[in-house]
This record gives structure tokens, C-alpha cells and sequence, in this order.
């Protein structure tokens, strides 16, 4: 059993109907007001008056063309209208639904207007008969309304823009530097319609081609649009036509392209008329005294004069058997929809804050009647509330026939939930001639009503939940205010960010001042611990040998080495600094190695080093 | 005893300023639920005039004057209420939720960023005082240690973590704080839709409107023409009185 969703990915992947980037902002946009204007309002505007009336964007229309029928319900977001309009001679099917707001006087004011597409079955006057709507638990009744469908062939074509009618399709009017010949009228043009299928169900989109070929001789001027269709048939608009050359019976023919849907709206036989194509052929002309083979030669070959000829191309007469839906097996969840379709789903934020809306977006994506598609149901959504869901087509062609159809449904969680309602489509497969019923399933979600919060003394938060899951936590005294009654107490807090507030910068100098002091005192007693720094252990080194070569304490050879310390550390090199070390390090020596080590030094040689050394110190400047 | 005295002083300040604000408050907030929002909200209007809320503001006084602008409706102003509760304090659920419904009804689109998000789980506030606190901490530690620890690499290595952490936090707070950005925020509280122009001048071309309610930055100014960003590429001039300043401190009227 296949997966929808993988279906409809994989197709997106083969590029089979590949959807455009939605512009997100967009989405979230026609969300947000469809939301808004459906869930926030409603509440306010229960006690307004209740509205209803109905209104054709076009009260007359020709043959093959649609209009629409709006019902518009004002004072009231829950109305309960038709999905179908019996009217004798139209099909009125409802395709979708819009809100509006306005704000006069400061009054918001909201309307919704559910829209109608209207199909005239044949030309006439039809009278659309009132329309009960019941809005919430009333019923409505809408005034009658008139409409009138003319033969849109009997009627004048509307003329074309002036510049527009004046000016060739590309490419024709280029003159064929051919010699002047009389054109056989039977083949300056002709035309062509191909269809594919001459047996087709109501409401199946079938492509149509329309072809129409021009001597391409000749340039040609086309005047208006085409012509085409018939009673019980709708064409869609027809797009720019493509442009070519061919070649047929030898003859080179410029081709007009056109391409087009039709679907048929009744069953039964249907001849269609011929396609009409108005144009304009410049063709040459011959005038006593100027057709001499002399005079064309200096024109160039060509003729010296052309006349405009309109020509109506015409196509022949189409024929088509209509097929009825079978009634048979026709799903409760079938809304119109023929043509083959995949189903995916998707909920842009699955965990909304409490009471806040779920969005689940239902895209229908394939070949068929998109505009005819009615939404996909919701299944399994009890405990939700639901609004009808609004609709976007992303077409991949220009006839709008393959696509991705997206119906967002708004949905409001009344109780806790942890799963979307699923959705189900159903649409009839003409190649099969089967109905298929898609369905999505329930996705994970997050949500939970508004509204005030259980009371932390309920049973429903003291004990465990039983799935296992650690118990909600206890809401705050603020989140246990009922929505909508004002909260309690007044904290004043600043404008400011911290970083931008006095006094955080104050703390924050604080801290950097008693953690530099900090390091201060640290250091100090770090220092002290070492005996402070090497200045003042030198000094004191200096003060400790001095004091010892002054007593003359221990043997000889320790006084020449403190006296060699204390230079080292108390006096400058110099020569004499240099001579004086060289004499002590000598007289040191012999004492170590030689003998008379451990006596003690005589007064006289130690007075007679102090004297060096004093007056060494005396020219020294070292610190 | 003269410092104690100006302490015991300092410490009554708050109380003192706040006399008479909790029972005028809880008066209006009693008005409101009675039904009677005008009311309210006129008692609201006149205890934001009161010098405490000159540099400051109560995000529960924001949000029950919203409430009351919604029964009054008055979206428009509602959604800036709802805007400046949630400025002064982006945990205030409530507030989230009534400024979601009035966009909705505005139909103006809610911003769903990420760092728009972040303030309603984590008060920038919080991040930015504990971080401080514990990248202070660090700096403590680190000298205590360096000095006195003998065996202290692990531990340096500790403290130097706690000081990048808790200032890299501080620094995160007030990056995410939406009052930093605040000052040039504006909300849209004109009743009609207001027209950008793409230059300041009504003759100007029109890029396209802007909802009222919505939120935009207010790029530069220029005399009684501003011109704003609303997000989505749109930009341009518009007139300044179509405007309100997101921040209080600037109109608390």
C-alpha cells in the first residue's frame, strides 16, 4: 500500500509536477488574516448584526464564459451556506471563501463572502433563486437574482485595441520576395482543430490544439481573439498562440498555434461550432497600367500595389460525447475533482502555543480541474475546532491544467492533543473511470486550548500523566489568570537592556575594581611570601656580605668569596673593578687549594680589601 | 549612624514612588473586569503619566491596558500595548497570546524568528545578570587560584571556562534583548492603512501600504517623513504622525 505522501514527493523529485518556492511571507500572511478574521473577531462580533446577501460579479455573460456569485454573510464568522445552487440551466458550485475587514468609526466590522463559480448549461435568462444560509442556528434568504447568457457568437467580437488591431503578429508581415501571383482564396487560410479525446466525462479537462494556417506569401494582420465554444462547454482563455512554419501540398503556410482546455459541463452529445479566427491578408493588387512586367521589375519584383483582404478562418465543427460521473461508488468526500491527483500533508507549526491556531496545509497536486476542486475533508477531528480552509493553486503550465493546489485549514485544539486530524480527498480518475479516495494521516502535534490554566491543586497536574511523561510543571501565579481578566501586581522594569543601564555599568566597574584590587593584594602577598622583589633581596644580599666582611667572621677563604659575591652584586665592571676581582679571585684560590684554609683572615689584609672595595664603591654608580 | 540612615532611606525610595500605584492599578484592573474597558483605560493611561514609568514600565500595566484597548476596539493601540508588556518582560505568556490574536484580527503576519523566540523561554534579563555574575565568579576564582593553589592547572582551567561562558552569556542576553534594538522599532497606529513613499513626498511613487499594527525599523528620519523598513522588502517613507515609537520611555501617553 503506497504512502500519498511518498507519492506526491516522488513525483515532486521526477519534476512531475514540481512545485514553486511558496513565498512563505505570503503564506503566512493569507494564514494569519484568514485566521484572524475567522477566530479573533468572531467572539466580538457575535452581538453584531447578522447580514446575508448574495451578488453576480457579472449579471450577463456570453456563451462558454463563467461568472461568479458571492454570498456575502456580514456580522457573523459561522455560516453555514450551500456547497451547490440548484438553479435550472446553471451550475453553481461553491469553490471557496474569503473575509473582509473593515474599521469605520472605529468599529471593526467583518463580512465573509463565500464565492460561487457559475456555469451557464446554455444561453437564456436564468433566475438564481434565493439562498437559505443559516448563521448561527438562523436562517437567511438571499434576494433572487437575474442573469443572462447570451450567444456569445451572434454577438459583435469585441473590437481589439486600435494600436493592437493595426499591429501584425510577429513574424507576419514579412513580405515574400516571390513574384506577384494571384493567391487561390480557396487556400490563403485555413484552420485546423485537434482533440484528443472525443469522449470525455463531465467536468475532465481535455486539451485542444487549434491550428490555423496563412499563405506564406502573404503577411497577415490578426483582428481579435478566437472564437470557440459552444453550449454545455467552458474554454479556458486561450494563452499567446506559438508561431511556425510549415509546409503542405508544397505550399509554405505560416501557423498560428493555439493551445486550450475544454471541459464540458452536461452529459450528452455536443457539437461545438468551428473556431473563428478574424484576419486581415495583404494581398496584391493589379490596376490598369500597372501590372507591366517592366514596372514590377522596378519595384523590385514585387507588385506595385496590395489590397487588404478580411478573411474568417474557421476550424471544423467539433463533436464530443459527454459522459456522466457515475453515481456509483461516489465517495461522501468527492467534490468535483476529475483528473489524477497525489495528496501530502503537512502542519507549518505543530507545537502552537496554548489556544493559539494549527495550521494544517493539505496540498493536492497533479492534472485535472483545479478550479472546479472542492477542499479534501477532515477526518477524526474531535476535540478541534475547524474553519473552512483557504486555497492557493501553484499551476506549472499556463493553462493551469498540472499543478499543486494547497488548502490551509486553520484548527483550534479544544482539549490537549498530540495528533492532526487526518484529511481525506476523493476525486474520479477518467482513465480508470474509477472513483480514488486519498487520505492523510493524523500528524504529530503539540497543542492545547487557551483559556485559564488548570489549578495546581487539580488532580489533572498533581498526578502523573499515564502515558509516563513527567507531569506539566505548576504554572505561575500569572499564567493562572483566566484570559482575558488583567493580571495582578506592577513590576517596574526599565526600558533599558542591563548592558545599557548605570547601574550595571556601576557593578560592572565594581567587579573589575575589586577584582583588580584583588590581584593587587594577592600579588603583594605572593611577593612578600618571596621576600619581595630581586632589588631589594639584592640589597639586603649586599647589606648581609658587607656586615661579614666588616666582622670578619669565618675563615679566609669565605671572606674572599663574600667579598667577590659583594662586588659581583654591589659594583660595576671597570678596570679597576676587573683587577681588584682578578687579585681576590687569585689570593682565594691559593687559600682553597693551598694552605691556611680554615684560618681566619688577618686584620690587616681584611682592613686592607675593605679600602678597595670602599673606594670602589666611591666611584661606583650602580644602583 | 548618618549612613544607616541614608541606606534605611534608600531602601524605602521604591516603596515610597510606589505608594499609591498597586491600589490605583488593582482599581482599573477592577473596572476592566466589571466591563467597563473605557474606564480602565483611561486609569491606565493616567498611571503611566506618573514619573515612575518615565524610564520605566510594568509589562502587567502594558498588558491590562491592552486588554483594555481590545475590549475597547482598538486593535491597533491593543497590539502596541501587547508589543511593550512583552518588551519590558518576553515571558509574559499572556501578552504573547493576546498580541497573537490582535495580529491576527489585524491581519498583520507574527514574527517567527528565531531570536524573536528565544527571549519568551530564556528573559535575556536573567541571562544577562547570571552571566555576569558567574563570569565575575570566574575572574575570582582564576586569581584565587593562580595565587594561592599551588596544583592548579585543572582548576585555571575551570575558572577561565566560568569567565568565557558567563560573559559570553551576558553578551548573548543583550544581543537577544529586544530592548536593545527597541529604540528604533516603530508600530504602525494610524486606523488606515498608511501609503510608503519612495521618497518623502506625497506625490511620490508607492512601493505599497503598510497594516496598521504593524512593526517596523525606522531606518532614518527626516523632519515629519520617516523612513521604515516592514520587512519583506518593503521599505520606504512614510509620515511620522502614522507612527508610535515601540519604546515608552519616549511616549507613554
Amino acid at each position: 500500500m503506497r504512502d500519498p505522501r511518498n507519492r506526491i514527493w516522488a513525483g515532486l523529485r521526477r519534476g512531475v509536477f514540481p512545485i514553486r518556492r511558496l513565498g512563505i511571507g505570503s503564506l503566512r500572511v493569507a494564514l494569519v488574516l484568514v485566521f484572524g478574521f475567522g477566530i479573533v473577531l468572531a467572539p466580538r462580533l457575535v452581538a453584531a448584526e447578522v447580514g446575508v446577501t448574495a451578488d453576480l460579479t457579472r449579471d450577463r455573460i456570453n456563451q462558454g464564459e463563467m461568472t461568479e456569485l458571492q454570498i456575502r454573510v456580514t456580522g457573523s464568522q459561522q455560516a453555514d451556506p450551500p456547497r451547490e445552487i440548484p438553479a435550472d440551466g446553471l451550475q453553481i458550485r461553491l469553490t471557496g471563501q474569503s473575509t473582509q475587514v473593515q474599521m469605520v468609526n472605529f468599529k471593526v466590522s467583518s463580512s465573509v463572502i463565500y464565492s460561487y463559480i457559475v456555469m451557464p448549461l446554455r444561453t437564456g435568462s436564468f433566475t438564481i433563486p434565493g439562498v437559505n444560509v443559516t448563521v448561527e442556528g438562523r436562517s437567511y434568504r438571499t434576494a433572487q437574482l437575474s442573469l443572462t447568457v447570451e450567444d456569445g457568437r451572434n454577438a459583435a467580437p469585441p473590437a481589439p485595441p486600435a494600436a493592437q488591431a493595426q499591429l501584425p503578429m510577429p513574424g507576419f508581415q514579412r513580405r515574400q520576395r516571390t513574384a506577384p501571383q494571384r493567391p487561390d482564396a480557396g487556400r490563403l487560410a485555413f484552420g485546423e482543430i485537434i482533440c484528443p479525446k472525443r469522449s470525455l466525462y463531465a467536468g475532465e479537462m481535455v486539451p485542444v490544439e487549434i491550428r490555423y494556417y496563412f499563405d506564406g506569401r502573404y503577411p497577415v494582420q490578426v483582428l481579435g481573439r478566437v472564437d470557440f465554444g459552444g453550449e454545455g462547454i467552458l474554454v479556458e482563455r486561450f494563452p499567446d498562440p506559438k508561431e511556425s512554419r510549415e509546409e503542405r501540398d508544397g505550399q509554405t503556410y505560416n501557423v498560428l498555434t493555439f493551445h486550450s482546455l475544454l471541459s464540458a459541463v452536461k452529459p450528452g452529445p455536443i457539437d461545438i461550432p468551428p473556431a473563428k479566427l478574424q484576419s486581415q491578408i495583404q494581398m496584391p493588387a493589379s490596376l490598369p497600367g500597372f501590372d507591366d512586367p517592366v514596372f514590377q521589375q522596378l519595384m523590385g519584383g514585387q507588385p506595385g500595389f496590395s489590397e487588404s483582404k478580411e478573411l474568417t478562418v474557421k476550424t471544423a465543427p467539433l463533436h464530443l460525447e459527454v459522459l456522466p460521473l457515475p453515481k456509483e461508488g461516489r465517495p461522501a468526500s468527492f467534490g468535483g475533482a476529475v483528473g489524477q491527483f497525489d495528496i501530502d500533508a503537512i502542519v507549518s507549526n505543530p507545537k502552537p502555543a496554548p489556544g493559539d491556531p494549527l495550521n494544517l496545509v493539505v496540498k493536492i497536486g497533479g492534472r485535472g480541474n483545479f478550479k472546479a476542486m472542492g477542499a479534501p475533508v477532515l477526518t477524526g477531528q474531535e476535540g478541534w475546532r475547524s474553519y473552512p480552509p483557504s486555497d492557493k493553486f501553484d499551476g506549472t503550465d499556463e493553462l493551469s491544467h498540472t499543478g499543486v493546489k494547497s488548502f490551509d485549514f486553520t484548527l483550534i485544539a479544544q482539549e490537549p492533543k498530540h495528533a492532526s486530524p487526518g484529511t481525506e480527498f476523493s476525486y474520479f480518475d477518467p482513465v480508470s473511470a474509477k472513483y480514488v479516495t486519498l487520505s492523510t494521516k493524523p500528524l504529530p502535534v503539540n497543542a492545547s486550548p487557551g483559556g485559564p490554566a488548570p489549578s495546581p491543586a487539580s488532580g489533572a497536574s498533581a498526578s502523573p500523566s499515564p502515558s509516563g511523561s513527567p507531569a506539566p510543571s505548576v504554572p505561575s501565579p500569572r499564567a493562572l489568570v483566566a484570559q482575558g481578566e488583567p493580571l495582578p501586581g506592577l513590576t517596574l522594569r526599565s526600558w533599558k537592556t542591563p548592558a545599557y543601564r548605570t547601574e550595571f555599568l556601576m557593578a560592572s566597574l565594581a567587579m573589575l575594581a575589586a577584582s583588580s584590587a584583588l590581584a593587587v593584594i594577592l600579588y603583594l602577598r605572593d611577593l612578600r611570601l618571596r621576600g619581595g622583589g630581586e632589588r631589594t633581596r639584592r640589597r639586603r644580599r649586599i647589606a648581609e656580605l658587607l656586615a661579614r666582611l666588616e666582622s670578619g667572621e669565618g675563615d679566609a677563604a669565605s671572606f674572599y668569596d663574600a667579598a667577590l659575591e659583594y662586588m659581583t652584586l654591589a659594583l660595576s665592571p671597570s678596570p679597576r673593578f676587573e683587577e681588584l676581582t682578578a687579585r681576590l679571585s687569585d689570593r682565594r684560590d691559593r687559600l682553597k687549594y693551598g694552605i691556611g684554609t680554615s684560618r681566619p683572615i688577618p686584620d690587616q689584609e681584611r682592613a686592607e680589601i675593605l679600602a678597595s672595595l670602599r673606594e670602589l664603591s666611591a666611584t661606583d654608580h650602580r644602583p | 549612624m548618618n549612613s544607616r540612615i541614608l541606606t534605611l532611606l534608600l531602601l524605602l525610595l521604591p516603596c515610597a514612588l510606589r505608594a499609591g500605584l498597586p491600589e490605583e492599578a488593582a482599581s482599573a484592573n477592577a473596572a476592566l473586569s466589571a466591563g467597563r474597558p473605557e474606564e480602565a483605560l483611561n486609569s491606565y493611561r493616567t498611571l503611566l503619566t506618573y514619573p515612575q514609568f518615565r524610564n520605566a514600565g510594568s509589562a502587567e500595566l502594558w498588558y491590562n491596558r491592552g486588554l483594555a484597548e481590545t475590549k475597547a476596539d482598538d486593535p491597533v493601540a491593543a497590539s502596541l500595548s501587547f508589543r511593550r508588556a512583552l518588551l519590558l518582560d518576553p515571558s509574559l505568556v499572556p501578552a504573547r497570546t493576546e498580541l497573537s490574536k490582535t495580529l491576527l484580527q489585524l491581519g498583520v503576519p507574527e514574527s517567527r524568528a528565531w531570536n524573536d523566540r528565544i527571549p519568551a523561554s530564556l528573559p535575556p534579563e536573567t541571562l544577562v545578570i547570571a552571566g555576569s555574575l558567574i563570569g565575575w565568579g570566574g575572574v575570582i576564582l582564576f586569581l584565587l587560584v593562580f595565587f594561592l593553589v599551588p596544583a592548579r592547572r585543572g582548576v585555571i582551567v575551570l575558572s577561565l571556562l566560568l569567565i568565557i561562558l558567563g560573559h559570553g552569556a551576558a553578551v548573548a542576553g543583550t544581543w537577544l534583548d529586544p530592548r536593545r534594538t527597541a529604540r528604533d522599532m516603530a508600530v504602525v497606529t494610524a486606523k488606515k492603512a498608511p501609503t510608503l513613499r519612495a521618497t518623502p513626498a506625497d506625490s511620490a511613487d508607492s512601493p505599497g501600504t503598510l497594516a496598521p499594527g504593524t512593526l517596523v525599523a525606522v531606518l532614518s528620519r527626516n523632519g515629519a517623513w520617516w523612513y521604515v523598513s516592514g520587512g519583506q522588502r518593503l521599505s520606504g517613507w512614510i509620515p511620522s504622525q502614522t507612527l508610535t515609537p515601540l519604546l515608552a520611555s519616549r511616549d507613554s501617553s
